[in-house]
């Protein structure tokens, strides 16, 4: 019987707000956090949803001096984490082995596309180049802590922070750490954004999943983390969980390097997989929070997907990325959070934006926020360009 | 328009890396996407910035690649009806 | 952590030395410059050049030293493929980000957007291999590899999977050498790489590259290389190196003296070789040795190691060539391999031979 694991505490900062509480009422009110770009210096005038404070109010936040190097990325992953940790009462300094594990694709780019030709020519911009790339993020964020004993940066685009989960589980399940502190962060950089642009797939407008009209995704910004624990930790402590990550899934969709399947093969296998290991069936999913970003390829990608492996008993199906945004490597965080807090407060976030049912579905996502349902059983879905899917569970027991 | 037809088909293979092809492998009316050259949805979005980068063609919704870019032909006709440059 | 027998049954390689060989682990060749480039097959032997024609040096490297590495198994299709990368596909990333600064964010090609994120080695690997399986990739520096082997061993343990593809892969392009030139990576000057370590003295170490593929699997073959017994990966330790080397020879039943040989990132580099002094004491000096002599330094080099590590443990005998000692030594049968990146991320791999 492989060892049970919970979640004992969460943080999350968005274009949702900083924390847990506004992150909540966000959600409830369906407030979305897409807008016009604020902080980033770009030509595009193109709806993102970015983090609601700049780099000198973060790290105000956190009692960190203006004049310290530090990204944006990881001022907002530290805080997310902080967060986490202090929700979880995790007791850091006692001699556990926590990991620290975060997903994340761009790193420092924030920075390196500001100065790549400093990087070039002179010695000026020196920290930065060493703050480039993934890894290096993680381990700032880990050493404003000090209390970690493994660090990991696994990076698979839009799916990076759901594997982050999978990876905390398993060290936890393998027994090789005691806890770990599990998600992603990315801020929206020009490199990432003026990328998605090229692919076409950017709306103009904010963004519609699952609407037969759509036209792209917003992208977003973001971190969020989860702290996970064995179950005997939990009793030890005498902590109440928030809930159980009972499976997940990881498939490759293998199809091409940006394009999902037509069925969404590696997307059904995902769900499969986080089905098989979370030991129930499609009936027992009470909500699935879609990746839905609200291209034409994903969305109708995804949504076959679903119908192979729901048949005709498809839960409530939303994609939050109309409030959030697209936080690409910090998705599989914000949505395991947003997931977790809805099973918690009792309600499905809405799927906004949404008003013309799409022909190749057999199913409609959840346009308005419905509150008192009773949901056991939340699936995740995080898929990421490559065919990088993973899906995760999350049970209230 | 014969000398547009091969001009556009070095760029082509310039910007798509088509390595080993030569202008006077591709047939002007053979298709470029799924059979004939084999071109794919990214290269369909490379096409698109080529027409806006040497020919001030913009286009703002993907979809109408799928009948300019049926063949060289059709490519070339519809620059040489809206180029800006 | 020890774990249940896992094998490894495939190996490839490109590097700075012959390509898809191991003629370059037995006899290396010496290089005289501070920055190496791979020697690389001629990818026309595996590629259809329209079919490759967005594929950048990494990818193409990567995609054959994985077909090489499973044909060397004797496998067509693995259950999981993991990808270690420092710095992920540097190329088109400097393509696309020159051109988004120069064009001022106009008239940019998605094509080297696309083959910039780091993931897409290991996609484009399932891509091509057309396997559905368990992917993932790790971005995590010096440790990068070892990252992703940690998370195939996991997965092994829960017997989610019976085989694995784990491979490593970095680029060092010119630019790249320049920035971590800047950061002291590398030597000014190199009369000899093969000489590098033993001679080691002051900054820096040389710059190399590479793709190395590895199959593993929890079912021995007749052409096994090495047995990999058990591993751990660990951040900033408390405790000393060698009081947690310890730990992990007690946790796999074996002691100090069981293990005919030690080999180590050692690059060169005066601080970075200091880092290892006390395990190398620990065991002796006879029993040590390095690889980055034969691979240079970069994000991924571990991976070499492990591939130099099991075509010894083969042969049961460590060339002169890499030992600290400078004389051959044999018999080997256990070995094991400890590698550090800037004394903040450390990995041990305890390897027997079958």
């Amino acid at each position: 019987m492989p060892r049970r694991v919970f979640v004992t505490g969460m943080g999350i900062v968005s274009g949702l707000g900083i924390g847990l509480e506004e992150t909540l009422s966000s959600l409830k009110n369906s407030r979305s956090g897409i807008g016009k770009i604020k902080y980033l210096d770009t030509v595009h005038d193109l709806p993102c949803a970015e983090v609601p404070l700049s780099e000198m109010e973060m790290k105000h936040l956190l009692d960190i001096p203006a004049d310290k190097i530090v990204t944006r990325t990881a001022l907002m992953a530290i805080l997310a984490a902080k967060e986490a940790l202090q929700n979880s009462r995790f007791p850091v300094k006692e001699g556990y082995r926590i990991a620290f594990i975060n997903g994340t694709t761009v790193g420092g780019m924030e920075k390196s596309e500001l100065y790549y030709f400093d990087f070039l020519e002179n010695d000026t911009r020196n920290d930065y180049i060493e703050a480039h790339d993934c890894g290096s993020l993680t381990e700032t964020i880990a050493d404003y802590f000090g209390a970690f004993s493994y660090v990991s940066t696994p990076s698979t685009a839009c799916s990076s922070a759901a594997n982050a989960i999978v990876l905390g589980m398993n060290l936890i399940e393998n027994r090789l750490v005691d806890a770990a502190v599990v998600g992603g962060s990315e801020c929206i950089t020009k490199f990432h954004l003026n990328g998605f642009n090229s692919l076409m797939i950017l709306d103009k407008e904010p963004c519609r999943p699952f609407d037969a009209t759509r036209a792209g995704l917003n992208l977003g910004e973001g971190a969020a983390f989860l702290v996970l624990e064995p179950e005997e930790l939990c009793s030890q402590r005498g902590v109440e969980p928030l809930c159980r990550v009972s499976g997940y899934g990881n498939a490759c969709d293998a199809y091409h390097q940006t394009a999902s399947s037509p069925e969404g093969k590696g997307a059904a296998l995902a769900m499969k997989k986080a089905l098989e290991m979370s030991g129930i069936d499609s009936y027992s999913v009470n909500y699935i929070n879609a990746h839905g970003t609200g291209t034409s390829n994903n969305d109708e990608s995804e949504g076959r997907a679903i119908m192979s492996v729901f048949g005709d008993h498809i839960p409530p199906v939303s994609s939050t990325k109309g409030l959030t945004g697209h936080t690409t490597s910090a998705a599989g965080g914000v949505e395991a959070v947003i997931s977790i807090l809805a099973m918690l407060y009792r309600f499905i976030p809405a799927n906004v934006n949404f008003r013309n049912q799409m022909p190749e579905l057999s199913f409609s996502p959840v346009a308005e926020m419905v509150e008192n349902v009773d949901l056991k059983h939340v699936l995740s879905n995080s898929f990421g360009f490559g065919g990088n899917n993973t899906s995760v569970i999350f049970s209230k027991e | 328009m014969d000398e547009l037809v091969l001009k556009l088909k070095e760029e082509i293979i310039e910007v798509l890396n088509l390595e080993e092809v030569k202008p006077e492998d591709i047939d002007d009316n053979a298709p470029l996407f799924g059979d004939g050259l084999g071109l794919d949805s990214i290269d369909a979005l490379e096409l698109i910035v080529l027409m806006e980068k040497n020919y001030g063609i913009k286009l703002q919704d993907a979809n109408q690649g799928k009948e300019i870019f049926k063949s060289i032909n059709t490519m070339a006709d519809y620059i040489a009806k809206n180029r800006k440059k | 952590m020890h774990i249940k027998p896992i094998y490894i049954n495939g190996l490839s390689a490109i590097s700075i030395q012959e390509p898809l060989s191991t003629n370059g682990i037995l006899s290396p060749t010496a290089y005289q410059q501070p920055h190496v480039r791979c020697i690389e097959p001629n990818f026309r032997d595996f590629f259809d050049p329209i079919a490759s024609r967005r594929m950048s040096k990494v990818i193409k490297r990567a995609i054959v030293t994985a077909r090489r590495s499973l044909e060397d198994a004797g496998i067509q299709m693995p259950d999981a493929i993991v990808t270690g990368t420092g710095l992920g596909c540097v190329e088109d990333t400097e393509k696309f980000l020159e051109a988004m600064i120069r064009n001022e964010e106009k008239f940019l090609q998605p094509a080297y957007f696309i083959q910039s994120t780091h993931n897409t080695i290991s996609s484009q690997i399932a891509i091509h291999l057309g396997c559905n399986g368990y992917n993932n990739t790790y971005i995590h520096r010096g440790a990068s590899f070892e990252n992703g082997l940690m998370d195939v061993l996991l997965l092994f343990a829960k017997s989610e999977i019976g085989t694995a593809l784990v491979t490593g892969n970095d680029e060092m392009t010119p630019a790249y050498f320049t920035f971590l030139k800047r950061l002291g990576y590398w030597k000014d000057e190199v009369s000899d790489s093969l000489a590098l370590v033993k001679n080691g003295c002051g900054e820096g170490s040389f710059a190399g590259e590479g793709s190395v593929s590895v199959v593993l699997s929890d079912k021995i073959s007749e052409h096994s290389y090495a047995r990999i017994v058990g591993s751990d990966l660990f951040y900033r330790p408390q405790d000393t190196i060698v009081k947690r080397l310890q730990h992990f020879l007690a946790e796999n039943n074996i002691s100090a003296d069981e293990i005919d040989w030690v080999l180590t990132g050692q690059n060169g580099d005066s601080a970075n070789d200091a880092v290892y002094q006390p395990v190398i004491d620990y065991f002796g000096k006879e029993k040590s040795g390095f690889y980055k002599h034969i691979c240079g330094e970069f994000f991924t080099a571990s991976a070499f190691g492990l591939m130099v590590a099991s075509v010894f443990l083969k042969q049961r005998s460590v060339p002169a060539h890499a030992t600290l000692n400078g004389v051959e030594k044999k018999p080997v049968n256990k070995m094991l391999i400890y590698n550090h990146f800037k004394n903040k991320d450390h990995s041990f791999i305890l390897l027997s031979s079958c």
